[in-house]
């Protein structure tokens, strides 16, 4: 079978063909300047009281049906989310290897069978740790307080799988980590990309799966968790 | 879109009109997505000033396309993705099944994309041996019923749960209830096991980011998720106008889709895709290919009176507060993209003002498509003209052309206007009821089925305007 490479040429024509439809004779090749760019100025500018984006997160997730759970440690930390899996009547878990999650979660006392994501194990067999664990707990990058997301980032120890595949995310964060809008995620990122480059996925996650496909009827966990919940260390 | 519906526009609307249960479905859904998103709009602070912004991220980004193009694809390839040209549909489609038969690709997952409609590009790859699952929930819906999508961004909205527990039931082999929750849960376990398995994930682009070579992908459902997260091979078509310059403009562009489109602050899930996964990633791809569509988007963009409607960011909105899309739903377009947005773009992009040029028919000119866009695309304006460019080019109806050519006639000069009123008022005689004209004449049957004709007067004006100066 060969090989489909990329067509340098057929590459070439498209780029002239846009460019003479814009009644360029070459393609553009230098950063054309801009007015505005970003979000409008006054968003940009906004100010906000130190508890705000706590308290926005929190009504804003729960208006979605999550939970958000305020405490004050990694044991208190540790206690609601084996106060969660209980509720849920949960067996399995499967965690991020990540190192705050380590340090603030035990996993030996959340009373289920636990997993890791890591290099341990292979990617067939974590997918499929992923696909039958009851929950899945990750560390949360940074939450959004004005529209109650989190954005996780994809990394060597922190897959995808983990906050989709198990009907039930659990997002544990740093209270400090909580900002007010999207803007301030975006330029986070722009910084880390100036030091490398970007990970491979950035989910922006915002209450459970959803869909109202049929007859327009709210329904929830189509794909994704049926239930995404958050615990906030506030310390 | 080389499929031509048989039926001209009129016919399709007349059909649509007679289906009591979708229309009343495209009712209650255009209801509840204006009303969200109305109270989104009136939610997020200085509205207008969003729209402006998003207009002018949207027009610089379309005024400068070639650079954005050239570096989102250098972008993309710096993250270790590959970048493929495609400038029309079939090319697309050869490109698209040949990568697929590159990697030796049995089960295929889609998840919601426009483009890939546009394309045709489902039963090409079908016809290549290969199966291919859709997997937004009502795009589901739709492949096993074998239609198409009636609405933008609730394709599925003109079935009912009965009709759809019928198509779950038939692939399941026993009844699933008619119930949402269970016809959920059924597509659910379905669903699931087809992302497990499959080897190839095609999935569309709601916004490239050049600067950083990212593609962004917007649902509720988390299927662009599984569809990205799992198979080994992703592959991402795009039609060619679909950047962003910068990260930033993200926010703006992310703050009006879903606001405008369902009335949401944002989706349950935006994901942000950087080419393949990187050295130590455990999942997502491990090859990543983005194809670039141009099928038609160039000649658009070549014509600077219809430039902007490449700015569009496929919120729907412009549907959802459609008079004439509320009365004959998704399907009487007949094309691919409906509404009035569709009506602007589908002419321009098969290039065809005779057949596809009846589009921008279906439009009362009232502009609340103008005001509901989160872009300010001047739809109304761009319908107004496309009727303008149909009839400079000759192709009017005959009985229209007829009526045209006899009002030229007698309007030319007093004698001949004054000789055709009072014949008029004459003639009309055993039409006019109550002062208006109902009976169903054949050649102004068009006209009386859907309006009131007013009758001529029994005297002209200039007669009673002579009586009055004597």
């Amino acid at each position: 079978m060969t090989d489909i490479q990329e067509d340098l040429s057929q590459e070439n024509m498209f780029l002239q063909t846009v460019a003479n439809a814009l009644g360029r004779k070459t393609v553009l090749a230098e950063l054309p300047e801009r007015q505005e760019a970003g979000p409008p100025a006054f968003w940009r500018e906004q100010k906000f009281e130190e508890d705000q984006p706590l308290a926005l997160f929190k009504s804003n997730l729960e208006a979605l049906t999550g939970r958000v759970a305020i405490v004050r440690n990694g044991a208190e930390a540790t206690n609601q989310i084996k106060l969660w899996l209980k509720v849920l009547n949960a067996k399995s878990a499967i965690l991020w290897d990540h190192a705050k999650l380590r340090e603030y979660i035990d996993s030996t006392r959340l009373g289920v069978k636990t997993a890791f994501w890591n290099r341990d194990t292979s990617r067939r067999e974590l997918i499929e740790l992923a696909e039958q664990a009851d929950v899945g707990i990750t560390w949360v990058n940074y939450a959004i307080g004005y529209t109650g997301t989190v954005a996780l980032f994809n990394g060597e120890n922190s897959g995808r799988s983990v906050s989709l595949l198990p009907p039930t995310h659990i997002a544990v964060m740093n209270r400090s980590d909580i900002v007010p809008t999207m803007s301030t995620v975006m330029r986070i990122l722009l910084e880390r990309r100036g030091q490398g480059a970007l990970p491979s996925a950035i989910d922006f996650i915002t209450g459970p799966s959803r869909t109202s496909d049929i007859e327009m009827d709210l329904s929830i966990g189509v794909h994704g968790p049926f239930r995404m919940w958050a615990v906030v260390i506030d310390d | 879109m080389s499929d031509r519906p048989v039926l001209h526009l009129r016919d399709r609307a007349a059909k649509a009109l007679k289906d009591e249960q979708m229309r009343q479905a495209v009712r209650k859904a255009v209801d509840r997505l204006s009303g969200n998103k109305d109270k989104a709009a009136r939610e997020l602070p200085n509205w207008e000033e969003w729209r402006e912004q998003t207009r002018l991220i949207r027009e610089h980004t379309v005024d400068h396309l070639d650079y954005y193009l050239a570096l989102l694809t250098q972008n993309i390839r710096k993250a270790g993705g590959k970048v493929h040209f495609a400038s029309t549909a079939g090319e697309a489609r050869q490109l698209i099944a040949k990568l697929c038969q590159q990697y030796e690709a049995k089960h295929i997952v889609k998840s919601k994309s426009m483009v890939t409609e546009e394309i045709h590009l489902n039963s090409a790859l079908e016809a290549a041996g290969m199966e291919v699952v859709e997997s937004d929930l009502a795009e589901y819906i739709l492949q096993l019923a074998g239609e198409t999508p009636s609405h933008i961004i609730v394709p599925a909205i003109h079935k009912n749960r009965y009709q759809i527990a019928e198509l779950f039931s038939r692939v399941n082999g026993e009844k699933v209830e008619p119930d949402t929750p269970a016809l959920t849960r059924f597509a659910r376990k379905v669903l699931r096991d087809k992302f497990m398995n499959a080897d190839v994930g095609i999935t569309g682009c709601n916004f490239a980011v050049a600067e950083t070579g990212s593609i962004t992908l917007v649902t509720n459902e988390g299927n662009a998720r599984l569809s990205t997260a799992l198979p080994k091979v992703v592959i991402t078509v795009m039609g060619m106008e679909r950047i962003v310059p910068t990260f930033e403009d993200l926010e703006t562009v992310l703050s009006m889709l879903p606001r405008s489109a369902t009335g949401q602050k944002v989706t349950s899930y935006v994901s942000v895709i950087n080419g393949p996964r990187q050295p130590g990633d455990i999942d997502g791809c491990e090859q990543f290919h983005l194809v670039i569509v141009d099928n038609g988007r160039s000649r658009i963009l070549a014509d600077e009176e219809y430039r902007a409607a490449l700015h569009c960011i496929r919120c729907g909105a412009c549907f959802n507060v459609c008079p004439v899309y509320r009365q004959i739903g998704g399907h009487a377009y007949g094309s691919v993209y409906g509404g009035p947005i569709g009506s602007v773009i589908t002419p321009l992009l098969e290039n065809d003002m005779v057949f596809w040029g009846e589009l921008p028919y279906a439009s009362t000119l009232c502009a609340a498509c103008t005001f509901a866009c989160p872009a300010k695309i001047p739809l109304q304006e761009l319908l107004f003209n496309l009727r303008q460019k149909r009839v400079s080019a000759g192709h009017t109806d005959a009985v229209e052309k007829f009526a045209f050519g006899m009002w030229k006639r007698f309007f030319k000069l007093p004698s001949t206007y004054k000789f055709a009123m009072k014949a008029a008022s004459l003639g009309q005689k055993p039409l006019v009821k109550n002062g208006y004209i109902t009976a169903a004449l054949p050649i102004l049957a068009n006209w009386t089925n859907s309006r009131y004709l007013p009758a001529a007067a029994d005297k002209t004006f200039r007669d009673r305007w002579k009586k009055r100066e004597k």
